[in-house]
């Protein structure tokens, strides 16, 4: 009777990834859904507000928390407090069932009540999201089991703060100092003031969004690949279906079979990315997990090598700039060549 | 002569060590090489070396045996793996990638496998201490009484918001606000006795306390500072004359320098944090030994001479009525290891009993009369059944499951993360019609479930559930900082 540890949130993104759902920014913007689902009042992420020299907000800094291998940010809904997990592999804001399953219209939970559906999701909607002094008005939530993520890392887990929230701004992961920033953006994508210094980056990469994941090609050994960029992952992962060239320059260390879906056993292998570049820059020390990726393709209907996560983002300060479509890091010098 | 064939000996083992250690570098054992996993296998490794990559690498041993023994081909579990010889010592072992291509694996099971690859605790809990002292140079934690803390920082007078985060608010980020005062920030905590780990949160901005000399790495890098909340001062009175004054005990492994005592009204103090337990101590007074006057308590050392002796926490009494004709009763259990040599019970006119400091926390336990086992015929809570069942004991119990429903059922016990969901669990106990069952338990999450004659069931009065992997649910509750 063990606490289910099921699925991660690899795989909820799989399911979540066909809810699409464009946020509501600073202005507002009301998105209608089909019906009208249970709503939430009041969604809050805290954090500090930056100003320029005039005084004028540019945007915000959340402290970020690291549990493990997830960044937290900590918030409250409804007087309930707790962390939501940074997952741009999220396809937008996600709540944990445990705690708002009274929020879910009685006919949208699969199998209704106790002995139902195990990760069902329902849809509800949020009036008010303010993420320190940014506000998200009227945004759609899904609501689904997290709590085979809270069982494993011992925190309280009220959600997913995912890609749709994302989209409109500029944000900076800095793993060294275990800050998020979100900067506001203009229509251009350029940030409405500058309130520090600009970082000299070591890579400007393009990203492409797709079904609400941020994608990035790298290259290993040669071959160009295609990488979810993904905060929630706790784990690079290399698909076993890359190209035989990639996967020859990966030095394995360990391999461990596991009982997979059914009878199947699955393989799972771990080592480190030899010969990653990123544009024209090599990425030393980026350990991976090598495993099947068929089902998380089949789902996105495209192919994917790999996923981007907790080893990569932890190799300097990431800025993604979705209007611009651009990636732009500072790698820390221990992790250059 | 005899020196030569020593220095040639010599040389051949050095040379012989190197040239082993060359053979063996497990990094380069498992390889892709166009589209098919390959182990090279060495037939010189040793019996340990092969459990070392058998190890690393889930390799079956019967499957190594076979391949280096030469088989062409091998099928196990469904895989066909074939061998192919290098040279007199090497052997390649492979198979298709295709064959493991596709199977679906739970990524909570890789999680898993990947924290012990990478020696990642699943939950981080801070190191327990002994004792502690804070050591600052200026006085931005200060203990004040009843646990309550102090914290001060100086300066930052144009900041907008500061919080203080740390292992007592479980990392909060918002929880405690510092509010600002005419030199600084300041906000006062109400803790528990013992260690804490923290920093500042400056306007968003992680921030160590820089007057705290006390520090560990934070794994980022950098570090977090450490301070402790107080539960105990050391009071030598008398001694003006005296240069120096330490207190040394089994607390710090009998440490005669590090904890000195301060100078105070003509006495000496030291306010420090002491775990809970029993502790044995003595002054050093100008390098001279002595017990604390103050205290009657003192037991021999081994060594003729004595140790004064102090208890932190709660003294609970074990009693046992009757058994007046028998020749010895022992307490024996989890906090002791079932020791039956050591706690034994003394006699009272009208039965026996013990006096004992245990910890918050939750015990098992019985008596052993002559060398029979019996639990507490006192205590109505215990846990198992029939002769596995033990009584059970709860210090300082923060937690009490009730559940009101079901009064007419015959045995109601309470299962849970906390008991590795045994089915025996804790046997409940029914009050005025309301099954209770009182624990203690660490700050964290905890899923549970009560069984009720035999049926298990979600906590009625609990409103927050998470699914199962049986489609029917666990209780969830939070125990807060």
């Amino acid at each position: 009777m063990s606490a289910r540890a099921g699925c991660d949130c690899l795989f909820l993104k799989v399911l979540l990834v066909l809810l699409i759902f464009p946020p509501g920014m600073i202005s507002a913007k009301k998105i209608m859904p089909e019906r009208v689902p249970a709503l939430l009042e009041s969604v809050t992420i805290s954090g500090s507000s930056i100003s320029d020299q005039q005084g004028n907000f540019v945007g915000v800094t959340i402290p970020l928390r690291r549990v493990g291998r997830l960044f937290l940010l900590e918030g409250t809904i409804n007087n309930i407090s707790g962390n939501f997990i940074l997952d741009t592999g999220a396809s937008g804001l996600v709540l944990n069932k445990t705690y708002f399953r009274n929020s879910i219209p009685v006919d949208d939970e699969e199998g209704g009540g106790v002995t139902g559906a195990t990760n069902s999701v329902a849809r509800i909607n949020v009036k008010r999201l303010l993420v320190s002094d940014l506000l998200y008005s009227n945004i759609p939530a899904d609501v689904t089991s997290l709590g085979h993520l809270e069982n494993r890392r011992g925190v309280k887990i009220l959600g997913l703060f995912g890609m749709s929230l994302l989209k409109n701004v500029e944000i900076v992961i800095d793993v060294r100092n275990n800050e998020l920033q979100i900067y506001s953006l203009d229509k251009r994508g350029n940030r409405v003031s500058s309130a520090s210094p600009a970082d000299k980056f070591d890579i400007i990469q393009k990203v492409e969004e797709f079904h609400h994941v941020i994608f990035v090609k790298a290259s290993i050994g040669g071959k160009i690949l295609d990488f979810c960029l993904d905060t929630g992952a706790e784990s690079n992962v290399l698909s076993t279906d890359a190209p035989k060239n990639a996967l020859s320059k990966v030095t394995i260390t360990r391999r461990s079979n596991l009982q997979g879906v059914g009878e199947d056993r699955g393989e799972v292998l771990f080592g480190t990315l030899n010969e990653f570049l990123m544009g024209n820059h090599q990425i030393l020390n980026m350990e991976t997990i090598i495993c099947s990726l068929a089902a998380m393709a089949q789902k996105y209907e495209y192919p994917i090598d790999g996923m981007l996560g907790y080893d990569f983002f932890v190799k300097g300060k990431v800025h993604i700039n979705l209007v611009k479509k651009e990636m732009s890091i500072c790698l820390k010098e221990e992790d250059k060549p | 002569m005899r020196n030569c064939f020593a220095w040639i000996s010599v040389f051949i083992l050095l040379f012989s060590t190197v040239d082993s250690q060359a053979q063996f570098d497990p990094k380069t054992v498992c390889r892709f090489e166009n589209g098919r996993l390959v182990f090279k296998l060495d037939k010189r490794w040793t019996a340990s070396q092969r459990k070392q990559i058998a190890d690393a690498y889930d390799l079956d041993s019967v499957l190594m045996a076979w391949a280096m023994n030469g088989n062409p081909k091998i099928t196990q579990n469904g895989i066909i793996w074939t061998t192919r010889k290098l040279d007199a010592d090497h052997i390649e072992l492979s198979k298709d990638n295709n064959q493991s291509s596709g199977k679906e694996v739970d990524i909570g099971k890789i999680m898993l496998v990947d924290d012990q690859w990478i020696k990642l605790a699943a939950v981080e809990e801070l190191e327990s201490v002994s004792y502690g002292v804070n050591r600052l140079t200026r006085n931005t934690v200060i203990n004040l009484s009843q646990n309550r803390v102090r914290i001060f920082l100086p300066g930052y007078n144009t900041v907008k918001k500061i919080f203080i985060s740390g292992s007592f608010n479980d990392w909060s980020t918002i929880g405690n606000p510092l509010q600002k005062c005419d030199s600084g920030w300041t906000t006062t905590l109400t803790l528990i006795p013992g260690k804490y780990a923290y920093k500042f949160i400056t306007d968003g901005k992680w921030t160590n306390d820089p007057y705290n000399k006390l520090r560990e790495d934070d794994d980022n890098g950098g570090f977090n500072n450490l301070f402790f909340c107080y539960n105990y001062k050391f009071v030598l009175n008398g001694y003006p004359q005296a240069r120096k004054v330490v207190v040394t005990g089994s607390f710090n492994e009998w440490n005669e320098s590090e904890l000195r005592m301060i100078r105070f009204h003509g006495s000496w103090i030291l306010p420090l944090y002491l775990r809970e337990g029993t502790h044995a101590y003595k002054f050093i007074v100008d390098d001279t030994w002595i017990t604390d006057p103050a205290n009657k308590i003192t037991r021999p050392d081994g060594t003729g001479h004595f140790n004064s002796f102090m208890g932190m926490g709660d003294t609970l009494f074990f009693r046992l009525k009757g058994y007046l004709n028998a020749k010895t009763v022992v307490v024996a259990g989890n906090f002791n290891v079932w020791n039956t040599g050591e706690l034994f019970m003394l006699k009272t006119a009208d039965g026996w009993q013990l006096p004992y400091v245990l910890a918050a926390g939750n015990y098992e336990y019985k008596f052993v009369v002559d060398g029979g086992w019996i639990t507490d015929p006192g205590n109505p809570y215990s846990t198992g059944s029939g002769p596995s069942a033990n009584s059970f004991l709860t210090v300082k119990p923060n937690y009490t499951f009730r559940l009101e429903q079901h009064s007419d059922a015959s045995n109601v016990f309470l299962t849970g993360s906390f008991n590795g969901w045994s089915p025996n669990g804790y046997r409940m106990i029914k009050k005025d019609g309301t099954w209770l069952f009182p624990l203690y338990l660490k700050p964290g999450k905890y899923t549970y479930k009560f069984i009720v004659d035999k049926k298990w069931i979600l906590d009625p009065s609990n409103e927050l559930w998470e699914d199962n992997e049986y489609g029917t649910g666990n209780s969830v509750l939070w125990i807060e900082p």
